[in-house]
């Protein structure tokens, strides 16, 4: 499964909305639910789906799910 | 501002100001999301919301009867709003973010008859549905079509129903607006107001916030929120003030964006938002042109000092720190241009409000010396019950006095210093979360045996939710069950509720008769004394 469509059921669990459809392009605008608060469950849900830790600071700058997907490929290829 | 007798809050923020010559002005600029614009007239704000009277007139609706929105920021939530009120239906508002334990909570006691919400939001709804048989229809801004007889299309009922209404004439004690609001101990209740509130909005919006016809206003408030109709709807239009909203969240650069280009004059936020832009680089401040900008505002949580000193240094403004409630439906105390600001007070009672410190015996306190924060009956949006409730609502006055539940002292010149809650309801970015709530989300998780839910200090957030648990013998603590328990609590309440911390520790400490000893719980966190623990249940 790719990186994208593992990410999509875990924004369908936190945002406990199955049609959700993301996009690079989505934004937390595009998804009802997205505050920061809710952003930290996301955060927890991806950590433990990908099995990688994101610092603070990677996690408060992203802007869309694009630069979410590119950070959890490039923490998962310093694993490998 | 009220003629003939015609207090309906509907009409008053809509046709009275087509009548006042306003019908060509901005009522409302909406901002999207995504930065685009569309403006509203009074005359269309009047006609939309003359609409959807309609609309719920035909659904046989009458006055008496409460509908709520449970919607994000959007145009929609203005109309169903005023219109419901022009109804003289009782109009309550829910927080998007809101689960089905804690609508279900609301719509259940209040015995609500419609809603109108998102497509998205439909399956909370659907998961509580048979619970609440008062829940005639379902009203969905985001479909073409209606789904089903009592699931219906909003844009298809509007498209039928006419744009001319004249609201019935509305005597100042006629039922208005429904907030619910959290205690330590039970259920949220439900908050009823009445349309003479209107007094109290429209004087404090001209005299506090000192909103004048020509100014541009914004109030970064959601509707949930009592502040969100209070001063996101009612008091400016009744000035016809031109309204900015936006439909985004937080986002620095938008927000700057926004004042700079709307020419932003009053702007009314909150000390979390405010906290969090102390935080961005100041070049982002430093190019914004900020010349319209008259006044600041800030409501939720006590603002701190550095903040109003950071406003001073970085955008050489004072931000005016303001206090009220749900209960109060207006502002009570507050900083304001022409009364020095003392840095990390509340300020000084508004005009017509008699504010006083009381001892648990009701005597009066010493200025400088901390009691319960007070305030004497009778200003026009004092809130007539609690819906279901007036045992509860009894218990609030004592003395000739309205007791808060919030503490404070005042100082030898009059101002009020809050000093916290004579209760255990959390203030988390301006909303108050009730422990019973999360303890009882908590619980209905198989792992868990017994939780404690306390509020903590936090830079950002003034108060976060701090969870203890106790796990049953079998189960262990895993970042699985920290998922779980995030997404179940921020799922049945809502993420404002979710705990930021999580402590697995033995057993709860309860007194002897089972009582939650949450500042027990409280003094473990922070490292302090217990203080008496006699009542301590043993092992």
């Amino acid at each position: 499964m790719d990186t994208m469509t593992t990410l999509n059921g875990i924004f369908c669990e936190v945002f406990d909305e199955d049609s959700i459809q993301i996009t690079r392009e989505t934004t937390a605008d595009d998804v009802d639910g997205w505050d920061s608060l809710s952003h930290t469950n996301l955060i927890v849900a991806v950590e433990m789906a990908f099995n990688v830790r994101f610092n603070l600071k990677d996690t408060r700058t992203l802007k869309d799910v694009g630069e979410l997907i590119d950070l959890i490929d490039r923490k998962l290829a310093e694993k490998a | 501002m009220v003629m003939k007798g015609q207090y309906n809050i509907g009409h008053i923020c809509t046709r009275q100001q087509c009548e006042a010559g306003r019908s060509e002005k901005v009522a409302m600029r909406w901002i999207s999301q995504h930065m685009e614009q569309t403006d509203y007239t009074f005359t269309q704000l009047d006609q939309q919301t003359n609409r959807f009277a309609n609309v719920l007139g035909s659904l046989g609706f009458g006055p008496g009867d409460i509908f709520f929105t449970f919607l994000p920021k959007m145009p929609e939530q203005f109309f169903a709003f005023l219109g419901t009120l022009k109804l003289q239906v009782i109009a309550g508002t829910l927080f998007s973010n809101f689960g089905e334990e804690a609508l279900l909570d609301r719509l259940g006691d209040s015995k609500a008859r419609g809603i109108i919400t998102k497509k998205s939001f439909l399956k909370k709804i659907g998961r509580i549905r048979d619970q609440l048989p008062n829940l005639r229809y379902v009203i969905v801004v985001d479909i073409e079509e209606h789904q089903s007889d009592d699931i219906l299309s909003y844009s298809r009922l509007m498209q039928e129903a006419s744009d001319r209404f004249t609201a019935p004439a509305t005597s100042a004690d006629t039922p208005s607006v429904l907030h619910y609001t959290s205690g330590s101990t039970g259920k949220p209740k439900g908050v009823q107001h009445v349309h003479g509130s209107i007094l109290s909005q429209d004087m404090t919006a001209r005299e506090i916030l000192q909103l004048s016809e020509d100014d541009v206003y914004w109030c970064t408030a959601d509707q949930g929120w009592v502040t969100g109709t209070s001063y996101g709807i009612i008091g400016p239009w009744s000035i016809g003030v031109t309204q900015v909203h936006f439909g985004g969240g937080y986002n620095a650069e938008h927000w700057f964006d926004i004042l700079q280009r709307e020419k932003i004059s009053v702007w009314y936020s909150a000390p979390t938002a405010l906290r969090m832009l102390l935080k961005e680089e100041p070049e982002l401040f430093a190019r914004c042109d900020l010349s319209n900008l008259r006044h600041i505002f800030s409501v939720g949580e006590p603002l701190n000092p550095e903040v109003i000193h950071w406003a001073r240094r970085t955008l050489d403004r004072d931000i005016y720190d303001t206090w009220f409630q749900t209960e109060t439906g207006a502002i009570m105390i507050a900083n304001r241009p022409g009364i020095e600001v003392r840095p990390g007070s509340m300020g000084k009672p508004a005009p017509g409000i008699e504010a006083a410190i009381i001892a648990d015996d009701g005597s009066p306190v010493p200025d400088g010396e901390q009691g319960n924060l007070c305030v004497k009956p009778g200003w026009p949006s004092m809130f007539v019950t609690y819906l279901n409730n007036p045992e509860v609502y009894g218990q609030k006055f004592r003395g000739g006095y309205y007791y808060s539940g919030d503490t404070a002292y005042r100082d030898a010149d009059g101002y009020f210093w809050f000093m916290g809650r004579s209760d255990d309801v959390i203030n988390t970015a301006g909303h108050l979360v009730s422990p019973f709530e999360v303890e009882s989300a908590l619980l209905e998780i198989p792992e868990i045996a017994e939780s404690g839910v306390i509020g903590a200090p936090d830079e950002l957030l003034f108060e976060k939710v701090v969870a203890y648990i106790a796990l049953h013998d079998n189960c262990e603590y895993s970042p699985q069950l920290e998922l779980k328990i995030r997404l179940h609590v921020s799922n049945k309440a809502s993420t404002i509720a979710t705990p930021q911390e999580i402590f697995v520790i033995d057993k709860i400490p309860k007194n002897k008769s089972g009582k939650i000893m949450r500042r027990v719980l409280k003094a473990r966190y922070l490292g302090t004394d217990a203080g008496d623990i006699s009542t301590m249940e043993e092992d």
